[in-house]
């Protein structure tokens, strides 16, 4: 294996951010993920120019996946040009990888994280948080898990090259995914449910009626759901949902 | 009854295929007849995470899967059979093994050659010339990439 080298590596991980930067309907992200590998195929291709503009062209062609989870596949295409895989091979690993990345990365984030952390942001601010702390929690909490994401991706990419199937499947990536959304369910009724006991004082029936079929609907939904896929949550988010709900009612 | 879809799909295994159509024909298994894939492992576990929990995947060669077509067909198993191009349905085909059956083209990709027939579906010559050997095996062909979305036939794909 020729050597990737540490500043080829890191410089491929933060131009994946932009990974998405020229997405468009003929390559989707094809042409973000080019840019991203370009220092790899750059670092590998040192003196060799003919080689350097094969190897660009070869990554610019279709590709899509999950912008996070794409990692994933810069990282093991990153290896594969590095073991001097076929360009053939290369190319079939990428048609082969992006599928179970784009469904699993899309659960996971867009269906799992992303509302549990905006709904748990909303119930810090429903039981009192200021809006700045809200805004800060929510980046934060959504910022870590997105950064861990993209940084497991690349490095189990680096270092199992095209045999990464295994640790996707190690790392039950669809079973975290029905958790996260099962908590999101769950954090929905509690913010519903946390409502109801702050407008309790409101003198408006209807809105007021509204908020407890609404409430009681989320509350069942979501702890129906949340305590099918993760007791433990369940029994710890209800204890400090009903701790809220006391407050705003009796406070 | 037992094979519910043939699909031409260069993507196989996919979103549009597991969703789209999995969540309607219920499958029990995703039959991929594709000579490379049947013969790498890591290619095969790839494809196998893409499948939904409960739902098997096999991996053919074509010459293997010509065999099994019938006995596939014969089985209480739903089965949806996945292959990458054209002519690896020809080569299943051939000699009217696969008469009477409906051909859904689904996804084939820009390339070298190809032009646009529909956002999902571009023909090169030698594509057309395969569509109609495989019409005259007696296969009924028509493009759509979605359950829900239009079916465009033969006639309109080589128009």
């Amino acid at each position: 294996m020729r050597s990737i080298g540490r500043t080829a590596r890191w410089s491929a991980f933060f131009r994946s951010f932009l990974v998405q930067g020229s997405w468009n309907n003929r390559t989707m992200i094809g042409g973000g993920f080019a840019f991203a590998i370009l220092p790899v195929l750059k670092r590998l291709n040192r003196g060799d120019p003919a080689g350097l503009s094969e190897a660009l062209q070869r990554h610019s062609e279709h590709f899509n996946a999950h912008p996070y989870l794409s990692n994933l596949a810069l990282g093991a295409a990153s290896r594969m040009e590095a073991d001097e895989h076929s360009e053939e091979d290369i190319r079939r690993f990428k048609a082969a990888v992006r599928s179970p990345l784009g469904g699993v990365g899309d659960a996971l984030v867009w269906v799992g994280w992303r509302p549990a952390t905006v709904l748990a942001a909303l119930l810090l601010a429903l039981a009192g948080a200021t809006p700045a702390f809200t805004v800060l929690f929510f980046l934060f909490a959504y910022n870590v898990g997105h950064l861990a994401l993209r940084l497991w991706g690349f490095g189990v990419g680096l270092e199992r090259g095209s045999r990464v199937s295994e640790s996707i499947r190690k790392a039950a990536l669809s079973k975290k995914a029905d958790r996260l959304s099962g908590l999101g369910v769950f954090l929905m009724g509690g913010v519903i449910g946390s409502a109801i006991g702050r407008s309790w004082s409101i003198d408006n029936w209807p809105i007021l009626l509204l908020a407890v079929v609404g409430g009681v609907w989320g509350l069942w939904l979501g702890s129906l759901v949340g305590q099918k896929v993760w007791r433990w949550t369940f029994l710890g988010v209800s204890g400090a949902i009903g701790l809220i709900f006391l407050v705003g009612w009796i406070g | 009854m037992s094979i519910v879809l043939y699909r031409v799909d260069e993507r196989l295994i996919h979103g549009q295929v597991v969703v789209g159509w999995g969540s309607q024909l219920r499958p029990d298994r995703y039959l991929v007849v594709d000579a490379a894939v049947a013969a790498s492992e890591w290619e095969q576990e790839l494809y196998e995470l893409g499948v939904p929990e409960g739902t098997g995947v096999e991996f053919w060669s074509p010459e293997d899967a010509r065999g099994m077509l019938s006995s596939w067909d014969e089985s209480d198993l739903r089965s949806v059979l996945l292959a990458r191009d054209l002519d690896t349905f020809l080569e299943l085909a051939n000699g009217g093994t696969l008469e009477g059956k409906a051909l859904n083209v689904g996804g084939l990709h820009l390339r070298e050659g190809r032009e646009e027939i529909l956002p999902y579906l571009f023909l090169d010559p030698s594509d057309r010339d395969t569509l109609r050997s495989l019409e005259s095996e007696g296969l009924s062909i028509s493009a759509q990439d979605l359950p829900g979305s239009p079916k465009v036939g033969l006639e309109g794909l080589l128009a």
